[in-house]
């Protein structure tokens, strides 16, 4: 019987008045990908700072290889073969990858002499091993969000790295790099690496995962198998489908475990019924954001989902609609009127609004309060002699507060201090007080948990009723098939296909993304 | 690429611009700022900056100057003005490193400090009566010329090498393009900080002494201005303000082409006043080429 | 939160203030009267405009190297437009301020269309503002002569008390607090103080208030020249030399962070006038007068030290509560 790698035991942490961790229990054997799941604020954070060596725990104990270890520091994990790949890569952007590689690994003594030679050999060697295809001059900069990943890969591979922990790793990337990341850590795995594979993306994790572990408040409610023990079938490329039907029980028995709670109304049911065309796009290109010739319709209190892989283009149209990277050619038209829509101000004063993919840099200015991030957006209209009235501000930032289920104690709150699901409300909030015609939502439920994703998606389903026209992109496909009246597939800059509600499901959306031949009629309106 | 076109155009206007003695005698007046500007590259590589150098480089004139006037022997009076300049950086370094504050603040705050305490030092008289040891070195302007071009020839190469072959100075980069990065890989981001502010202020030192050597008195208000000079010079000659890019070549050649305009000037026949002007028109120049093409690498890829 | 900040600054800005007074009373000559206090108020006229548009651009995370270049220039500009043109003052003055917002607009349009770093550019401008004073005067030249209705504004006094040039230094005191406190482009600045990206998504016009920053940054950089030609009766090229240093120091001073984002008028106006009192105060304790830049200097750095040790003490509770949430 092998020894567990890695072997925590009732691991308790407390920050001042706050149990983080009150009693988690984690095996993780050698060649194994184990995922870990569990809501925000359920303790993943803390147990990979506990694992990696970055905070103490308070009680508990912790043995690597069996044998017990005492005051991990992070040095200490590293010399374990302990590393971390966490969704932002800790890259040098200005550097080379072959720099980046070997700042990694060399010892950081300062009177070394640098050998060029050896760090190019070894680079190279590392990139091979992970099937990157990059030159190693290349600063990292110019290197896509999946080659970064690789590089941090390869850094941790050259590291010696037994235990691998994967935070988020396929936040960015399309279906096809997900599944070479997948072939990559079947081929570590075989190699005796460990991985523990944190993320939100469920079906991803009945993909990949030979167990998970489940957190909540705190506390592991439950170590369970992942699918048979049959070998997979190796990934191709192309191929990854929704899971088949025998795991959608299984998939809402963990969603059960991590929320403690059946969680049936994650999509709430269609009330609207859609009116007049609303938005309409006709032939709308722009080179700089690689779009062309994209048309849709959208009715009155309708909404389209947007779906396809990551860089098929539909932040990049999002972009291009809200005047962000305006267009060259075509039309947008919104009530009936033609737009045109050369910067942000332009798009809110005719009536759009838009719900940034990246919250925190984006959707919302964390060091500000509830209160001006919400007026961010409407300042304008809502101070017509440019003169600022705080009371009228606050009044309007209370209502929605109440009306969004914001967790606050005040208006003034700085947004920094909110969990994720709360700060993606005040970033709801911001564009719901700008009366929009038609709202473009990108990726909402982006690591939000799965409470919070529920507020959500029922607060957009009052939207659409209420008559709003909606633009839904997201990377989700159950939240795809779940929330939209009709769903639009774009690749590589188009549209390639818009299906009805009904006469769509996972199978006929995926390969329409990716470009392949369906069976079903797909058309364009 | 500028500083050839400008050559190129004095060469067709006045040819007379590029007799060997004129060319040597630039090179001397550039000497310094050459130094400096190496130190303050390292300094915004590391996405700091230091605008005190000017204050440090005057200080340490005057120090050399009185050292040697009071009899000391020059290798000693060269050292103290060269540990001198790294004391004022370590000042610096400390405060920014130690303590986080935004270095243009400190160095603001240091730069004048150090100004206004010399100025009431010396009430703003020159260090006379130097003996005949202290103009280059005794050995004579052609003599002089060659040994200051020697040492900082030699300080050059060691820090050209210095940035590409020791660990060392690779960490400057790392830095300078992601400090969180940097600590998270084991290099200590304060040190390296610390150590960027000590050597540019043993640079000025020594850029300062080098200085000094040309003539026989040395002029308190000797720097002005060159905090100017040598961050134009880094910027013109390639290095980011956002830290984590640059080379000392590219600087060189900044330092070239920023020296050459006041002699050019004279030489074309138009009025010195114009001087400044010209120089900031310059920088405004180099920026903006660079920025125009940034802005249109960005158009024509994804955003 | 930010109350809290800005409250540490101002009590020890106000300390500091009053520790200056009550030290230069008892060793200034006159150094209470009511004479010496609107003295104070004209000598930080200058300075104090400067200070006032500073603190805007800090506010949006940006720098104006150039004022203080910007007030030699217009000051030769309307010395030349008087002297040698034959333009009426009032005229010439307001020629000098559209060669302000001018010189503002230069820096404003090569930071907000091509994105270049603000500390470079008025580097640049620094350089070159200075660098066309000088050429305009050949180095030497010296406007003087100004009609007595002219010097009035920056030597006169209104009720035979009040310094003729305090109206308008309080005029745009109250004109850029405002603008800073109570208008929506106030709360635009710190928005993109603290996110130019952030502030870009949510519809702000970023480029059209940087502009406004700067341009308003250069016009009233032309109005302290006019002021200071008023003072001192004379224009050269080297006037407002270093002014800038002085007036960024003010609004640092007065707890505006360098980055952006934070940063109040009153807080910049008290740094203004303990800077002033300082200066003051050392002059009619007969000290000398370089002591001013080094306490200027010194109180800078003890000030900042103080605050960032004050902050890491308070800091370490703080990082394990938001670890927790940001879960």
């Amino acid at each position: 019987m092998t020894d567990p790698l890695l072997r925590l035991s009732n691991i308790t942490k407390s920050f001042g008045a706050v149990r983080a961790l009150k009693g988690v229990s984690l095996e993780l054997l050698p060649g194994e990908v184990h995922a870990l799941v569990g809501e925000n604020g359920a303790g993943k954070s803390t147990l990979i700072k506990i694992i990696t060596g970055a905070h103490q725990p308070d009680g508990g104990t912790i043995q690597i290889d069996g044998e017990a270890v005492t005051h991990l520091k992070p040095a200490s994990a590293h010399a374990f073969g302990i590393a971390t790949i966490y969704q932002q890569p800790a890259l040098f952007p200005d550097l080379s990858v072959i720099e980046n590689i070997a700042i990694a690994l060399e010892k950081p003594s300062g009177t070394r002499l640098v050998r060029w030679d050896d760090r190019h050999a070894r680079a190279v060697e590392l990139l091979r091993r992970v099937g990157a295809e990059i030159e190693p001059e290349t600063e990292v900069r110019r290197l896509s969000m999946p080659q970064q990943q690789l590089v941090e890969i390869a850094r941790a591979l050259g590291a010696g790295a037994r235990i691998l922990l994967m935070d988020e790793p396929t936040a960015s990337l399309t279906g096809q790099e997900v599944d070479l990341l997948f072939a990559l850590m079947r081929g570590l795995r075989a190699n005796g690496v460990a991985i523990i594979y944190i993320s939100h993306r469920l079906q991803e994790i009945f993909q990949i995962a030979d167990r998970v572990t489940v957190l909540r408040d705190g506390e592991t409610v439950g170590t369970r198998l992942i699918g048979s023990s049959q070998p997979k079938e190796a990934a191709i490329p192309g191929k990854t489908i929704a899971p088949p039907e025998s795991d959608t029980f299984t998939h809402a028995e963990l969603i059960h475990l991590m929320v403690g709670r059946e969680v049936s109304a994650l999509f709430p049911p269609a009330e609207n019924k859609p009116g007049p065309q609303a938005f309409s796009v006709r032939d709308l290109g722009c080179r700089a954001a690689g779009i062309q010739g994209v048309s849709f319709n959208i009715r009155a209190g309708e909404i389209l989902g947007l779906a396809g892989l990551v860089g098929a283009g539909r932040t990049e149209l999002a972009r291009v609609l809200f005047g962000i990277t305006p267009a060259d050619s075509g039309s947008i038209e919104l009530g009936g009127k033609r737009l045109e829509v050369s910067s942000p101000r332009d798009a809110v004063a005719a009536g759009l609004a838009y719900l940034p993919e990246d919250r925190r840099r984006h959707g919302v200015i964390l060091e500000m309060s509830i209160a001006a991030n919400i007026t961010m957006a409407i300042l304008a209209r809502l101070f017509p002699q440019n003169w600022m009235r705080f009371g009228t501000e606050r009044a309007l930032a209370q209502n929605y507060i109440r009306d969004l289920g914001i967790k606050t104690m005040s208006p003034e709150t700085r947004v920094g201090a909110l969990s994720g699901g709360n700060q993606q409300k005040v970033a709801l909030a911001r564009w719901l007080a700008t009366a929009p015609k038609m709202l473009i939502l990108d990726e909402p439920t982006q690591g939000v948990d799965v409470g919070a994703k529920a507020e959500i998606h029922k607060l957009i389903r009052q939207l659409a009723a209420q008559g709003m026209a909606v633009l839904m992109i997201s990377s989700e496909l159950p939240e795809i098939l779940g929330m939209s009246d009709r769903i639009a597939v774009m690749r590589a800059g188009k549209i390639t296909a818009i299906f009805d509600g009904a006469g769509a499901d996972a199978r006929t959306v995926m390969a329409a993304a990716l470009g392949k031949q369906s069976n079903e009629t797909s058309g364009f309106n | 690429m500028a500083l050839g076109a400008l050559l190129l155009v004095l060469a067709l206007l006045a040819p007379g611009f590029f007799r060997g003695g004129q060319l040597l005698s630039i090179c001397s007046t550039v000497i310094p700022v050459l130094l400096v500007a190496c130190g303050i590259s390292l300094v915004i590589i590391s996405r700091q900056i230091d605008i005190s150098v000017g204050s440090q480089f005057a200080f340490c004139s005057i120090l050399a100057g009185l050292l040697i006037q009071a009899h000391w022997p020059m290798p000693l009076a060269a050292l103290a003005a060269i540990g001198a300049g790294a004391c004022c950086g370590a000042f610096n370094g400390a405060l920014i490193a130690g303590l986080g504050l935004p270095s243009i603040v400190v160095t603001l705050a240091t730069m004048v400090t150090w100004r206004e305490g010399l100025r009431w030092w010396r009430q703003g008289e020159f260090v006379h009566d130097l003996p005949e040891t202290f103009q280059w070195f005794g050995l004579g302007q052609a003599g002089g010329q060659t040994a200051v071009l020697f040492i900082t020839a030699l300080v050059f190469t060691i820090m050209v090498l210095g940035t590409k072959y020791l660990s060392a100075g690779r960490f400057v980069y790392a830095v300078g393009s992601d400090a969180e990065a940097a600590r998270l890989a084991g290099i200590r981001p304060h040190v390296v900080t610390f150590g960027v502010f000590v050597i540019m202020g043993a640079l000025t030192g020594l850029a300062a002494l080098l200085n000094a050597v040309r003539f026989n008195d040395v002029d308190p208000r000797t720097g002005t201005g060159l905090e100017l000079q040598s961050i134009a010079a880094a910027v013109v000659g390639g290095v980011a303000i956002s830290g984590g890019r640059g080379s000392l070549w590219g600087v060189l050649a900044g330092v070239l082409l920023l020296a050459c305009i006041a002699p050019a000037l004279v030489f074309l026949r138009l009025p010195p006043q114009w001087e400044k002007a010209l120089q900031g028109g310059i920088i405004l120049l180099a920026v903006t080429a660079d920025g125009w093409r940034t802005v249109r690498a960005s158009r024509s890829s994804l955003s | 939160m930010k109350h809290k900040e800005f409250f540490r600054f101002e009590t020890m800005l106000v300390c500091v203030l009053g520790l200056e007074i009550l030290i230069f009373n008892k060793t200034g000559t006159n150094f209470g009267t009511q004479g010496n206090m609107f003295e104070v108020l004209r000598l930080s006229t200058e300075i104090g405009l400067l200070a006032l548009v500073m603190t805007p651009v800090i506010i949006t995370g940006g720098i104006d190297l150039s004022v203080g270049s910007m007030l030699g220039l217009c000051a030769v500009v309307m010395g030349k437009l008087w002297r040698d043109a034959g333009m009426p003052p009032m005229l010439a003055a307001g020629c000098t301020l559209v060669l302000g917002a001018a010189g503002g607009g230069l820096n404003a349009l090569l930071i907000t269309r091509l994105n270049l770093p603000p500390l470079i550019v008025t580097l640049g401008s620094f350089s070159l503002f200075r660098g066309l004073a000088e050429a305009l005067t050949r180095g030497v030249d010296n406007f003087t002569n100004f009609p007595k209705s002219y010097l009035f504004l920056g030597q006169g006094y209104l009720f035979g008390v009040v310094p003729a040039q305090l109206p308008i230094f309080a005029a745009v005191s109250v004109a850029i607090w405002l603008l800073v406190h109570r208008t929506t482009y106030g709360r635009s600045f710190r928005a993109i103080g603290f996110s130019p990206e952030g502030a870009r998504y949510a519809g702000i016009p970023v480029r059209k208030r940087l502009a406004l920053a700067y341009i308003l940054s250069g016009f009233v950089s032309a109005l302290a020249a006019l002021v200071y030609v008023a003072r001192v009766g004379q224009a050269k090229a080297d006037a407002g030399t270093g002014y800038e240093l002085l007036a960024i120091t003010a609004v640092v001073l007065g707890g505006a962070s360098i980055f952006g984002g934070t940063g109040s008028v009153h807080s910049t106006l008290l740094g203004v006038l303990a800077l002033a009192v300082l200066k003051i105060g050392l002059t009619l304790s007969d000290q000398p007068g370089e002591l001013a830049g080094i306490l200027t200097g010194a109180l800078l750095l003890a000030v900042l030290t103080v605050e960032a040790v004050a902050r890491k003490v308070s800091a370490r509770p703080l990082r394990h509560s938001s670890a927790v949430k940001g879960i």
